[in-house]
């Protein structure tokens, strides 16, 4: 119903009709910028990405990798009406026990998941959360201990999350930071290394570097002003080129407001970067069959003339596996990628919203690196993707769904993952908060792995050298002791392309 | 200045404007009996910015003659444009013609525009529209998406609460029925250990976080509390911890649909005949309604939340509502002795859970950060993005007390915060506004603005315009999450966050949507006009180009009309210079549509100008 009415609108929309001038000019070539600092040694050869999956809402992650043997049953003791059934969960058979011991499987709609860590193409991280110092149920319930502000908050915890800066009220991400660090060794100045298809978010804000954003759909130029070649250039349409060059004029004027500055700054390299990821993406089609495995992991029929939409997170794996595919004509050696999707804050409905979600998380995963292990892709080394979520849910159950918690468990995806294994040590899963070791009190997991030594791992893989890592990850000096389940700050998940 | 000097000024202000400007001028009595102003069309046009879904000549012009404190008096007590009878009204159409009923979420939107660009009451439907973002509810939603109707009359208890009591719009919001399903607080229940099961935190955090007082203590003047000011830096101060939101989580148990069957209560037996069914499985359609009646027409979703078991003496409501203590929140000067609620199971069986009810909500609203925390957010909404300290202060004390400096007047009136929000220096003179005052325009105000200035309307009257999320990444009623179109304090990374401040509206402000709209603005000005003969059959909404076509040999004219309705005469010498070198460029009968093109030329570019998206 709803969604119908939507697409009509899409296809009857304004901006289409208006906008629906053919693109032919090419850049023959993209320009490098003048002082571009040395290159890698090459797109394509030399090529590294992240992914990162946020997961909005909190991701009911004891629900999604849950004990299948002797320990079932405290968990079924803990999560009653909302236990997922032993029998239908899919088997785990980890190369190397997690700390402490325990056999796990994956929720029942994570089948993708499963094959990947049974093939040892990706990996567990157990009980990371937020944390400023190690702390344990005793030091947590001590006055003056320092914990991160707002712990169990949507917004708070998301943006720590993406810092990961617990002890501030920091706003750019690792991301970002890491973006500002890179960026120079792409030979391409214009598009930013770091591009959403999710939106704004904190994770690839940096001090310098600011994300590019685009849909899973694509990208879009201006009907009105863009039907010819860059710089208002177009061949013979006077209308239009008049137009053009009036509209540049008003967007690069000086202005007085930072508001405006802002605003004219980013119409500027929207419209430049977008003719250039335009013109790129037409040479990866939608439709190229280098692409169907997609379609294979989320058990539709591929066809080669319009291949039938996606769930939401697989259309946007797919526009960046695309991009990726793209990367020598965009000159991309470095990039970080975020994707994300909602739908996770389960307080009610669990039982019936949850499963939907996971299975999004782990085809569309799965259809991401089957495209990326086609021959004439050849990437899985060089790229890694990793889940994120505000917080894991609380053990307990409020009649129908889960509250906010803390700590939470996260996969990691790629050929360069060192797989088919379970880091640090799961949680006591008694449903008791008061005697539960792992329970802050009131269901909510203290995580034993930080998000620091979780994005550093990831960080240092991307070519993070040791002090540019204490500088983006300040708190990593802590993050030692018996209190965490690995000390350091490498948890030893990745190895080097 | 003397008053008469003031007038004396305007006077000569118009009489300065252009052939234009000065033939659709309205010279009106009374200019003394208005000291408030506004003195300049300018003026009244920067007003109406604010306070409306955008300007038009006439009503900038009934503005200057009314002044702003008529004008306030007259929205204050306007009758509210509801929505929720032109949805019924095409449900019983549907229904009488033996058609299925459709009516879906793009019907709601289509009552929204047709209030918010023609209704009379348009600051009240601008203050629902904030108030909209701050108490969010969404159709991006499992349960509420099928539903418009519930969403419907939640927008038009908003709207007819805009100008009310604080406390009574809490009230309101906390037991709507859309509420309930969008905040899981509907059908909540009582802690039962034996499933290991405690009462869904999800309302209790977000009234707290979102609805009223926020994270942290703040001072009357919405800046935070320094929790040790030996410390370097500002240390603030909690308002609440997991104790608190554990127990408001109690607090709001045991609410279901009031239509819902209640519990038997003859039975001696406490176990027995209870009817537990009638709790899980209860129905929205009223009792007395015979037959299946379409879920958009039920009772259950329109009339507040009821306690399950409330009036009944013999069990009251205990099977699923709290009744033990619960900590709320803890302030200086809380009324309950530290902020602990105590049972209320000394109280009559049937009355207990309204009593908890109401008194969660008194500490609430009672609670010290309320003024100024909901004070920055409709400021950020009407007017600008970074108002000073000491704005946020004097609209914090109105909601104090709308008695002003006098005491003795009543806390949380929304009509004495509207009018302290708009009538503040920082608002009303443009010499006091900040440097880096004002806000970038929401995505629907833009367009809103554009239709409202051009009389825009569709051949038929419909509205066809149910998804603009496509474009503007927002709709009424349609944010992603509970956290809005965008955060509060969410501040673009660069030179904007560097320099402390935030800037809201550009979180959507991605690529993809600076493009979008960009583009469909185009769309709303070179394709959807009246006469445009390529539209078809189509029938969108289309601006009237015809009374500006008359000037589209005048540019200088026109560029005066289009200063004054968009940019309230503040666009720059340059701007303008580019401008009118543009419209003149396009020679006079170069083609059949040269005045036409002059029109939407200049339009557009206005329309996309960093001068116009910034509102100051």
């Amino acid at each position: 119903m709803a969604t119908d009415h939507r697409r009509d609108f899409i296809r009857r929309s304004l901006a289409t009709l208006a906008g629906s001038a053919a693109f032919t000019a090419l850049p023959a070539k993209l320009a490098l910028a003048q002082n571009a600092r040395p290159m890698l040694r090459g797109a394509g050869i030399d090529y590294r990405a992240l992914v990162c999956i946020y997961l909005y809402g909190g991701n009911d992650c004891f629900n999604m990798i849950v004990p299948r043997d002797a320990g079932y049953a405290a968990y079924q003791a803990t999560r009653t009406n909302l236990a997922v059934a032993q029998n239908a969960l899919h088997a785990l058979s980890p190369v190397q026990a997690p700390i402490g011991g325990g056999q796990f499987g994956m929720h029942p709609e994570m089948r993708g998941i499963a094959d990947l860590f049974n093939a040892q193409r990706a990996a567990i991280v157990a009980n990371v959360g937020p944390l400023v110092r190690p702390v344990n149920k005793t030091t947590y319930q001590q006055p003056g201990t320092l914990l991160p502000p707002q712990l169990f908050s949507h917004s708070d915890q998301s943006v720590v999350w993406q810092t990961p800066r617990a002890d501030t009220t920091a706003r750019t991400g690792w991301g970002g930071r890491l973006a500002d660090i890179f960026f120079s060794s792409n030979a391409n100045p214009t598009l930013s290394m770091n591009v959403s298809l999710a939106g704004e978010n904190v994770f690839q804000a940096g001090q310098t570097v600011l994300p590019y954003f685009m849909s899973s759909s694509g990208v879009e130029r201006i009907g009105m002003i863009e039907t010819g070649a860059a710089n208002c250039a177009d061949g013979g349409q006077g209308w239009n080129r008049r137009r053009c060059l009036t509209f540049n004029a008003l967007q690069n004027a000086t202005y007085a407001h930072p508001f405006q500055r802002a605003y004219a700054n980013r119409m500027r390299a929207t419209r430049e970067t977008t003719r250039m990821v335009d013109v790129a993406l037409a040479t990866v089609p939608r439709n190229d069959p280098v692409f169907q495995p997609f379609w294979t992991a989320f058990g539709l029929a591929w066809n080669a003339t319009n291949p039938p939409e996606l769930p939401d997170l697989g259309e946007q794996l797919l526009m960046i596996a695309r991009v990726i595919r793209a990367r020598d004509a965009l000159q991309m050696s470095r990039q970080l990628f975020f994707a994300g999707i909602g739908g996770f804050d389960t307080h009610d409905n669990q039982l019936t919203d949850h499963g939907p979600l996971l299975r999004q998380i782990s085809a569309g995963l799965k259809g991401f690196y089957d495209v990326l292990a086609q021959p004439s892709m050849a990437l899985t080394n060089q790229v890694t993707a990793f889940t994120a979520s505000e917080f894991g849910r609380t053990l307990s159950n409020n009649g129908d769904g889960t509250d906010h918690g803390w700590g939470g468990h996260h996969i990691v995806v790629g050929g360069s993952v060192i797989g088919g294994r379970i880091y640090g040590r799961m949680p006591n899963l008694s449903g008791n908060s008061q005697t539960n070791p792992d329970d802050a009190g009131w269901g909510q997991i203290i995580p034993t792995l930080s998000v620091d030594q979780y994005a550093a791992t990831l960080a240092t893989w991307f070519g993070l050298g040791a002090t540019d890592r204490a500088a983006i990850f300040p708190n990593l000096q802590h993050m030692t002791g018996s209190m965490l389940s690995i000390p350091g700050p490498d948890l030893g998940f990745m190895q080097a392309v | 200045m003397g008053r008469r000097h003031r007038a004396a000024a305007a006077l000569a202000l118009l009489l300065a404007a252009p052939a234009a400007l000065a033939q659709d001028a309205i010279f009106a009595d009374g200019f003394d009996n208005r000291p408030e102003g506004p003195f300049t069309r300018a003026e009244a046009q920067r007003f109406l910015t604010q306070a409306t879904f955008g300007p038009t000549l006439a009503e900038i012009d009934r503005l200057l003659a009314m002044g702003y404190n008529a004008w306030l008096d007259e929205q204050f007590v306007a009758t509210t444009s509801r929505q929720l009878p032109f949805l019924d009204q095409l449900i019983q159409a549907d229904i009488a013609a033996n058609r299925p009923i459709d009516v879906w979420q793009d019907k709601r939107q289509e009552i929204w525009w047709r209030n918010v660009l023609s209704g009379n009451d348009q600051l009240r439907q601008r203050v629902a529209y904030a108030l909209s973002q701050i108490l969010v509810v969404s159709d991006q939603n499992g349960a509420l998406e099928g539903n418009p109707t519930t969403l419907a009359h939640w927008h038009d208890m908003l709207a007819s609460g805009a100008f009310g009591s604080y406390r009574t719009l809490l009230e309101n919001v906390t037991l709507h029925p859309s509420m309930g399903h969008y905040l899981s607080m509907f059908g909540n229940r009582k802690p039962d250990a034996a499933l290991n099961i405690r009462p869904d935190e999800n309302y209790a955090r977000e009234i707290t976080q979102l609805f009223s007082v926020g994270l942290v203590m703040l001072n009357a003047d919405g800046t935070p509390v320094d929790g040790n000011p030996a410390q370097a830096g500002v240390q603030p101060v909690p308002t609440y911890n997991q104790d608190t939101i554990r127990g408001f989580a109690h607090v709001f148990t045991g609410w279901k649909y009031s239509t819902c069957i209640p519990p038997n209560t003859t039975s001696a037996d406490p176990n027995n005949n209870l009817n537990w069914w009638n709790w899980e499985y209860c129905s929205s359609q009223a009792q007395s309604v015979s037959g299946d009646q379409d879920w958009r027409l039920h009772e259950g979703w329109r009339t507040p939340l009821r306690p399950w078991g409330e009036g009944n003496t013999v069990r009251g409501e205990v099977y699923y509502a709290h009744e033990g203590t619960k900590q709320l929140l803890n302030y200086p000067g809380v009324s309950l002795p530290n902020g602990v609620l105590p049972s209320s199971s000394g109280r009559t069986a049937g009355s207990r859970a309204r009593h908890d009810l109401g008194l969660a909500l008194d500490n609430v609203f009672n609670h010290p950060n309320v003024g100024p925390f909901i004070a920055r957010q409709l400021i950020q909404r009407l007017v600008s993005s970074n108002p000073s300290p000491d704005y946020i202060g004097r609209v914090a004390a109105a909601f104090a007390d709308d008695n002003g400096a006098a005491a003795g007047g009543t806390r949380g009136n929304l009509r004495a915060v509207v009018r302290a929000v708009l009538m503040d220096p920082e608002a009303r003179n443009l010499a006091q506004v900040p440097a880096n005052g004002g806000k970038l325009r929401e995505p629907l105000l833009r367009v809103s603005a554009l239709w409202r200035a051009l009389d825009a309307r569709s051949r038929d009257g419909r509205i066809r315009e149910g998804w603009p999320e496509v474009y503007g990444a927002q709709a009424v009623l349609r944010s992603p999450t509970v956290f809005n179109f965008y955060l509060p304090t969410y501040a673009l990374p660069g030179e904007i966050a560097n320099a402390g401040l935030v800037s809201p509206e550009f979180q959507i402000t991605t690529d993809t949507y600076i493009t979008r709209l960009t583009n469909e603005l185009g769309g709303k000005v070179y394709w959807a006009w009246i006469g445009n003969t390529g539209l078809d059959s189509w029938d969108p909404v289309q601006v009237d180009l015809s009374r500006d076509l008359a000037l589209a040999d005048q540019p200088a004219a026109l560029l005066d009309r289009y200063n004054l309705l968009f940019l309230g005469g503040t666009m720059s010498a340059g701007m303008r210079s580019t401008l009118l070198a543009h419209l003149n460029d396009i020679a006079p009968n170069s083609w059949e549509g040269w005045r036409r093109e002059r029109v939407q030329d200049a339009l557009w570019l206005i329309l996309t100008s960093p001068e116009y998206v910034v509102e100051r």
